[in-house]
């Protein structure tokens, strides 16, 4: 029954979406502003700390809380 | 005094007794009439909300049509034409083939609206196509809530019915939940950003990430891969399309070929978590994890069951608006953890030589391979 009537969830605020770097040397994670154009698994920039080509790994949205 | 008090009291019963009689008789055959006035001006309401959430899926179809697909401005009257587009579903009196039956009335439906897309915007590369299919889908599902919940409540207006009214007045919190879901989609797919339920592609694409990939059906492709002396097929829709792709006929295919006998097949997906879940929870189980209309299920089921072979069901919780809106932080970084009871999974319940094949089902949008 309850499977029927699954959770529809709360109305999301507008939340703005990140695109995580992942180098696959050093495995050093860097987060950006998402572009049009990311999409997981495509390759990303240069890695800042060996220079190595990193790949995108996650594309997520998160509420950011406003620093006080 | 007393005669003024005694009349004063006279009156102010008689008053009493004049509005306890009259509420009574009022509320006796008024009461009934004032409800329907009541909820028909809540459902108004409502309805009037849906109307505006369905006017701007609308407007935002036509555009990244104009927009992004390049489509000239006098597509308004065929895109009218398009969202009334309806599919008949075969009749179930006799259910023998009925699966066969819906399946193909089911791609009748996603062929004509693909071509229709390409039609209006001939420019268009795949991507978009596959996000404008996604637009136009949403705008197609407000059109047809709209419209029922238009017509409920007109009929109630018409025939004063209270039973009628109530009715809609009662599941109306859960359909406008479900339209500002649809609508908070719609942002996902303008951007190609990937959503709650393209969980089970990433899931896929780590294990296929710098494999050959191999196109098995359309828009469905698998790659080899190894893990601990096992050889792993993975199967995935093909990225970063907004599409499901075919995971049903590509396991079909796999599991009929002679060259390779798979011993486990693991099915990673994500799932409509019930009010009290946590968003990202992971949770493990048996069978065939994929939802649609159960064309996919049928079929996966049955060339598992044919060849006895297991099937293992990881999925990650979330909400409708989750699964079809811009993926959540929990939900991707629940991804990692996945791969790992993934990988429990093979250790514990292959051996070494075996093959395993992992599915990971849902809409790839934005998540390559």
């Amino acid at each position: 029954m309850a499977q029927m009537f699954p959770s529809i969830g709360e109305k999301r605020p507008k939340m703005p979406v990140f695109t995580i770097e992942e180098c696959p040397s050093c495995g050093t994670k860097t987060k950006r502003a998402f572009k049009i154009g990311d999409y997981v698994y495509k390759d990303g920039g240069e890695c800042p700390k060996c220079h190595a080509k990193t790949v995108i790994s996650m594309i997520y949205c998160e509420l950011v809380q406003p620093v006080k | 005094m007393s005669l003024l008090g005694s009349n004063s009291s006279l009156l102010s019963t008689l008053v009493y007794v004049i509005l306890f009689v009259g509420s009574t008789f009022l509320f006796l055959f008024w009461g009934p009439r004032m409800q329907v006035f009541t909820v028909l001006r809540e459902v108004k309401t409502n309805v009037e909300k849906l109307n505006v959430l369905r006017d701007k899926s609308k407007k935002e179809a036509l555009d990244y049509l104009v927009v992004n697909c390049k489509a000239p401005k006098e597509i308004q009257q065929r895109l009218d034409q398009t969202l009334e587009y309806f599919t008949i579903m075969p009749v179930d009196m006799d259910p023998n083939g009925i699966v066969g039956k819906i399946e193909h009335v089911v791609r009748l439906q996603d062929d004509r609206m693909r071509d229709e897309i390409k039609r209006m915007a001939p420019q268009a590369d795949p991507v978009q196509v596959s996000v404008a299919q996604n637009i136009l889908e949403v705008a197609t599902s407000l059109n047809q809530i709209f419209k029922i919940v238009r017509h409920f409540y007109i009929q109630g207006q018409k025939t004063k019915s209270y039973y009628i009214l109530i009715q809609l007045q009662m599941i109306m919190p859960m359909i406008i939940q479900e339209a500002d879901a649809l609508v908070s989609a719609i942002d996902a797919f303008k951007d190609a950003e990937p959503i709650g339920d393209g969980l089970g592609p990433m899931v896929a694409g780590k294990f296929m990430y710098g494999k050959e990939k191999i196109t098995i059906e359309r828009e469905t492709v698998w790659s080899k891969a190894e893990f601990k002396g096992r050889n792993l097929i993975v199967l995935k829709a093909e990225g970063p399309m907004g599409t499901v792709g075919r995971p049903h006929i590509g396991v079909e295919k796999l599991l009929s070929d002679p060259n390779q006998k798979v011993d486990a097949l693991i099915m990673v997906d994500a799932a409509l978590k019930l009010e009290g879940e946590n968003t990202g929870e992971i949770a493990e189980g048996i069978g065939a994890a994929i939802g649609g209309i159960g064309v996919e299920k049928f079929r996966i089921e049955k060339a598992a069951v044919g060849r006895d072979i297991p099937m293992y069901a990881v999925v990650v919780k979330q909400s409708l608006i989750d699964a079809i809106s811009v993926m959540k932080k929990e939900i991707a970084e629940a991804s990692d953890k996945v791969v790992a009871v993934v990988q429990r999974i093979i250790e514990e319940k292959t051996n070494e030589g075996d093959t395993i094949l992992i599915i990971g089902v849902g809409n790839t949008l934005g998540v390559a391979q």
